[in-house]
């Protein structure tokens, strides 16, 4: 049964061009990364070679590449921002279309009358969504790995490692996302509330928690400063307590240590940023199966 | 489901209700209804809007959970044999929606999976075949009319061979055409397949035609239940079912 309800809803959103929308956009972001990626190295190549030869005019010995000193994959650095941006709306728009037609048309009348259990559908549902973000990061993936051959003309068994496993924790943190979507459908009555309550969600998390975080003192990021006055050390302390519960910020900095565009770190400290985006990921699939089964399907049609 | 079960499953009443009440938060919505439905007949459920015909569908086809009280299809009780009910019924809701992006035969071939069909793409071909309606196959459900729609969602009540079929105010919305069609259509299943109707309606022409007995829900109580024949014999005064009725719901 949940294969029947994952292949439906693959379909479903094949036939609803949900699919299309989401590769061209998603294709759309990483190509332009690696424009970006690529531009800036090809800026800074340009730049380089020009000092050079100025400095070969004068006799002076021309220092390194600074282009040779970054790591391979800061190319892609703009993907760490471009997934929680744009990669979690989509994910957002994805889980609301699962559970949203079959709610609020009345289908799930029709479905819940059948010998499906809601745990069965549920599952279903989870398993198609997290299949679409699979092979959306995959094709993701292959656009990143195309822009890295094109610009260095060879890419390490070590670089694409770390490429999947950037992948891989955007994969965590895109379906936190899909499950807020079918969320706010079963717990909203009407569609657009619902999509309206998922994007506050995401607004919340990607904007408004951060400003709460590290937003407060933006100019620590780039230069240690001291501690502020002692007047507000309380909530400071309040909101350094809050960071880790941040998934956007634990996101891009385990992203960015991962794609070595960050200051290095030991891998378990990586890990230990994941830790929060899994746990919500793993809460929210438990909230989402025990609402499906309070659901009331029957009454779903008159509320649209 | 038990052999013993299955061999005595035209012995025991198709639908059962026992003291079935039902409340939304703290509305009572159906109070103490007791009602047994034989297998073979076509029962129609009247009452008013809003006299809890829906819930009672609801509960029948497992949507809901009764408050208090037991209901019970081929003697399989709706909460804790759910899997033996949905087995045994099909069901039409009030308004028919389908997923409008699909064909009709993908839209049914889904619900005969759902409903452990074996082989669903030849369930859904016979089934479209029965009806007369094979030329719909291939085309998409949101660019069908109601009366097209009406079809396609008998299709998929049936899709499965089920015992009993629930029909929610199957004539809304339907031309004159499509309320004589889909009488037809009634009593060819009842007949052909054997299937038990439960039609819930508060248009008593259709009654009239191709209901067996009646039950008459007046704010969530049942008061009254018989077969057509003696409720007119009963109501000799009455020149139709519809001034019974009155006299019933104790109208004007």
């Amino acid at each position: 049964m949940i294969a029947t309800i994952a292949m439906h809803q693959f379909l479903s959103l094949q036939r609803q061009r949900v699919l299309l929308v989401m590769f061209i956009t998603m294709l759309t972001v990483t190509i332009l990364a690696g424009v970006l990626g690529w531009s800036s190295h090809h800026t800074i190549v340009r730049v380089y070679d020009e000092a050079v030869k100025i400095l070969a005019s004068t006799g002076r010995p021309a220092p390194p590449n600074p282009f040779l000193l970054k790591p391979t994959l800061s190319l892609l650095s703009n993907m760490v921002v471009y997934i929680p941006l744009i990669g979690a709306l989509l994910a957002l728009i994805l889980g609301h279309v699962s559970i949203a037609d079959d709610d609020s048309i009345g289908i799930g009348r029709l479905v819940f009358s059948r010998q499906i259990t809601r745990t069965n559908y549920v599952l279903g549902k989870i398993v198609t969504a997290a299949a679409v973000l699979v092979l959306l990061l995959v094709a993701s993936m292959i656009v990143s790995v195309g822009s890295l051959v094109v610009v260095n003309r060879a890419i390490t068994g070590g670089d694409f490692g770390r490429l999947a496993l950037f992948y891989a924790l955007s994969w965590f943190y895109l379906m936190v996302f899909a499950l807020i979507g079918m969320i706010a459908v079963l717990v909203t009555r009407r569609r657009s509330n619902a999509l309206l309550s998922a994007m506050g969600a995401w607004l919340v998390i990607t904007f408004v928690y951060p400003q709460f975080t590290s937003g407060l003192r933006p100019t620590q990021s780039l230069n240690p400063i001291t501690d502020p006055a002692s007047t507000s050390q309380t909530f400071f302390r309040i909101s350094s307590r809050l960071r880790p519960f941040s998934i956007v910020e634990q996101y891009k900095e385990a992203s960015g240590h991962i794609l070595q565009t960050a200051p290095a770190e030991a891998f378990a400290q990586t890990i230990q940023r994941v830790i929060p985006i899994a746990a919500l990921a793993l809460g929210l699939l438990l909230l989402t199966t025990l609402l499906v089964q309070r659901h009331d399907f029957s009454r779903s049609a008159q509320s649209e | 489901m038990t052999a013993r079960r299955v061999e005595q499953q035209w012995n025991i009443p198709a639908i059962e209700f026992q003291g079935l009440c039902h409340s939304y938060d703290t509305d009572p919505v159906l109070r103490d209804i007791d009602l047994t439905i034989e297998h073979g007949e076509i029962f129609g459920f009247l009452g008013h809007n809003g006299a809890g015909k829906t819930t009672a569908i609801n509960i029948l086809t497992t949507l809901i959970k009764p408050t208090s009280g037991s209901a019970k299809v081929y003697g399989f009780d709706v909460v804790a044999e759910r899997q033996s009910v949905t087995r045994c019924i099909g069901y039409l809701p009030s308004e028919v929606r389908m997923y409008g992006h699909l064909t009709a035969a993908e839209n049914l071939e889904f619900f005969a999976k759902l409903s452990g069909v074996e082989e669903p793409r030849k369930a859904v071909a016979e089934t479209l075949e029965y009806l007369d309606c094979a030329d719909l196959a291939n085309t998409r459900v949101g660019t069908f009319s109601t009366g097209m729609r009406q079809r396609i969602g008998i299709a998929q009540a049936i899709v499965h061979r089920p015992k009993v079929l629930f029909l929610d105010e199957p004539t809304s919305g339907l031309d004159p055409l499509g309320v004589r069609q889909l009488r037809a259509t009634i009593l060819r299943l009842n007949h052909d397949l054997g299937m038990t109707v439960f039609m819930n309606t508060h248009l008593l022409s259709e009654v009239a035609r191709v209901c067996t007995s009646i039950g008459v829900l007046n704010h969530g109580e049942l008061i009254y239940k018989d077969s057509i024949e003696e409720t007119i014999r009963r109501f000799p005064d009455e020149a139709s079912l519809e001034e019974i009725y009155v006299r019933m719901e104790g109208g004007v």
